[in-house]
């Protein structure tokens, strides 16, 4: 067994170091389509994160006059938890949200003597987000409401970005896949007719279907870890830059969630170029390699 | 050992063969000859299963190869030695590593790799030329190296498809010497040839070919006149 295995990988090492062009063909085009999938599946986790991250859909933020005084502003509060839809209210005085901006601008600017120009706010948590909008247009009517922000609108955006890198993402990966299997399915089926001696050899004298077809399809799986370490390795290269540019341009940025963790796209994008490379090498050999 | 029942091979509208009776017995020296296109690659191809008959039965080794799956194939490959007319010898492994590497294919482990090609090596008379690429060889030594290769497993079967192709006289001598000794030591040995020099200089089972038909068959020692009736109807 353990003679046979040694057979098995000297072949495919000697395969491998052979047809240098064709083997950079094959692993550049798995590389390319691995980066395309291990890109999408960033941007997309990001997506995700920052979508869950938003104030929930369950919540609108209602901002009172500035006329309305506190007193005012605790009955509107419990008007609105008397609605049947309304599972919470919260008020956040104005003093609060005050003290709360100054401290986050402090470095930027300097607030102290600046009068207290917030609202009271009320965040308004229904306990089902269809019935969101009839409440927030009831709560608008009120005299002492001044303006109602609904934070659907917010997340729909995020949402709908997240659903058109998806499509653009699975549309251009999918594509570039379907090219990196063929390339490799192309490069074996080369590769087997370049050792036709060998697998006639091997035929005559015996050896199985299997460990004539093995070297080949261990040879697609090597292709496809290659491409895919040197995927991962541009990936997340390109996630570094593109994430240290993007924060620089918009700070807020900072403040989003985590994304996909690099091991997983270290390992991730490995694997699947194995199972890719293997599977187009064992269907060419299925076509091509016969006893 | 060997049994064709009216075996006949069809491609396209053409016959390769057609229903064409053999026997061959264990330990039997058989020259297979006729003409080029008469179908002797092609009954060489139907006895290790690289080709099918369109009917008729093929029987080697005892197993009925005409309806062996793929699967099955091999194991009786490694009861039989085959020295094809193509691809000899690969071009880049010397002489030492093509045999082994025959060995290693069918799963021998590292020493008795070893063993079996120093001992095959001595058979075919190629101790010196062990580390030598198969370019580096004449024609006779690659002939003797395939068929070192060919018999490393040490099979009760030999089949050799026109062995003496290319060579002079007397290295053509020098291989059916080779081949005969192997029937010796108790391998039967079926040849395809159409050298008459050497067919008549051996004396052995003479089965003539012409367009796909058995059209004779000498028996080992046959009268010369029954040899010479055969030269002139199959071998131009």
């Amino acid at each position: 067994m353990i003679d046979r295995l040694r057979f098995v990988l000297h072949e495919t090492r000697e395969s491998l170091l052979r047809n240098a062009t064709m083997q950079a063909a094959a692993i550049s085009t798995a590389c390319i389509a691995l980066i395309l999938l291990g890109s999408a599946s960033m941007a997309l986790y990001k997506l995700d994160a920052t979508a869950q991250s938003l104030p929930s859909q369950f919540e609108a933020e209602v901002f009172l006059k500035m006329s309305a005084t506190r007193q005012q502003a605790v009955e509107l509060k419990a008007r609105i938890e008397a609605m049947p839809e309304v599972e919470r209210v919260t008020l956040t005085p104005r003093e609060e949200a005050w003290e709360q901006q100054k401290r986050e601008l402090a470095d930027e600017v300097n607030l102290a003597d600046i009068p207290n120009p917030l609202p009271d706010k009320l965040t308004v948590r229904v306990r089902d987000p269809a019935t969101l909008p009839a409440v927030a247009q009831q709560i608008a009517q009120s005299p002492l409401v001044e303006e109602v922000i609904d934070s659907r609108q917010e997340l729909q955006t995020v949402l709908s970005i997240a659903r058109l890198v998806r499509w653009i993402g699975l549309g251009a990966g999918g594509v570039l896949l379907l090219a990196a299997l063929i390339l490799i399915y192309n490069t074996v089926r080369l590769t087997i007719f370049s050792r036709q001696r060998e697998v006639r050899v091997m035929a005559l004298v015996g050896a199985t279907l299997r460990s004539i077809r093995l070297p080949f399809v261990l040879e697609g799986m090597v292709q496809g870890i290659v491409g895919g370490v040197l995927a991962a390795v541009l990936v997340l290269l390109g996630a570094t830059l593109v994430s240290d540019y993007a924060v620089r341009q918009w700070p807020f940025l900072r403040d989003t969630p985590p994304g996909l963790p690099p091991l997983a796209i270290l390992v991730g994008l490995p694997m699947v170029g194995a199972l890719m490379g293997g599977a187009c090498a064992w269907w060419a050999t299925q076509r091509y390699v016969r006893i | 050992m060997v049994e064709l029942k009216s075996v006949s091979v069809v491609y396209g509208e053409q016959h390769a063969l057609r229903r064409v009776n053999l026997s061959v017995e264990k330990g039997e020296f058989v020259f297979l000859v006729g003409a080029t296109g008469a179908g002797k690659s092609t009954l060489f191809k139907l006895l290790y299963g690289e080709l099918r008959p369109s009917e008729g039965e093929v029987w080697v080794l005892g197993q009925p190869v005409h309806r062996l799956k793929p699967r099955e194939l091999p194991y009786l490959r490694r009861r039989m030695g085959i020295v094809p007319q193509d691809y000899p010898l690969l071009p880049r492994k010397t002489v030492w590593e093509n045999i082994a590497y025959g060995l290693r294919a069918i799963g021998y482990g590292e020493s008795a790799v070893r063993q079996r090609v120093a001992q095959v090596l001595a058979l075919v008379g190629l101790n010196e030329q062990a580390r030598q690429m198969p370019n580096q060889l004449s024609g006779g030594e690659a002939q003797r190296a395939a068929i070192a290769r060919a018999i490393a497993n040490n099979p009760p079967l030999l089949i050799a498809d026109e062995p003496t192709a290319n060579l002079d006289p007397d290295t053509s001598w020098e291989i059916i010497e080779l081949l005969m000794r192997i029937n010796l030591r108790g391998a039967t040995v079926i040849v395809s040839t159409h050298n008459r020099m050497i067919v008549d200089r051996a004396c052995q089972r003479v089965v003539a070919l012409d367009r796909g038909q058995v059209v004779s068959d000498v028996p080992r020692g046959g009268y010369p006149y029954e040899l010479d009736r055969l030269y002139a109807s199959v071998m131009l």
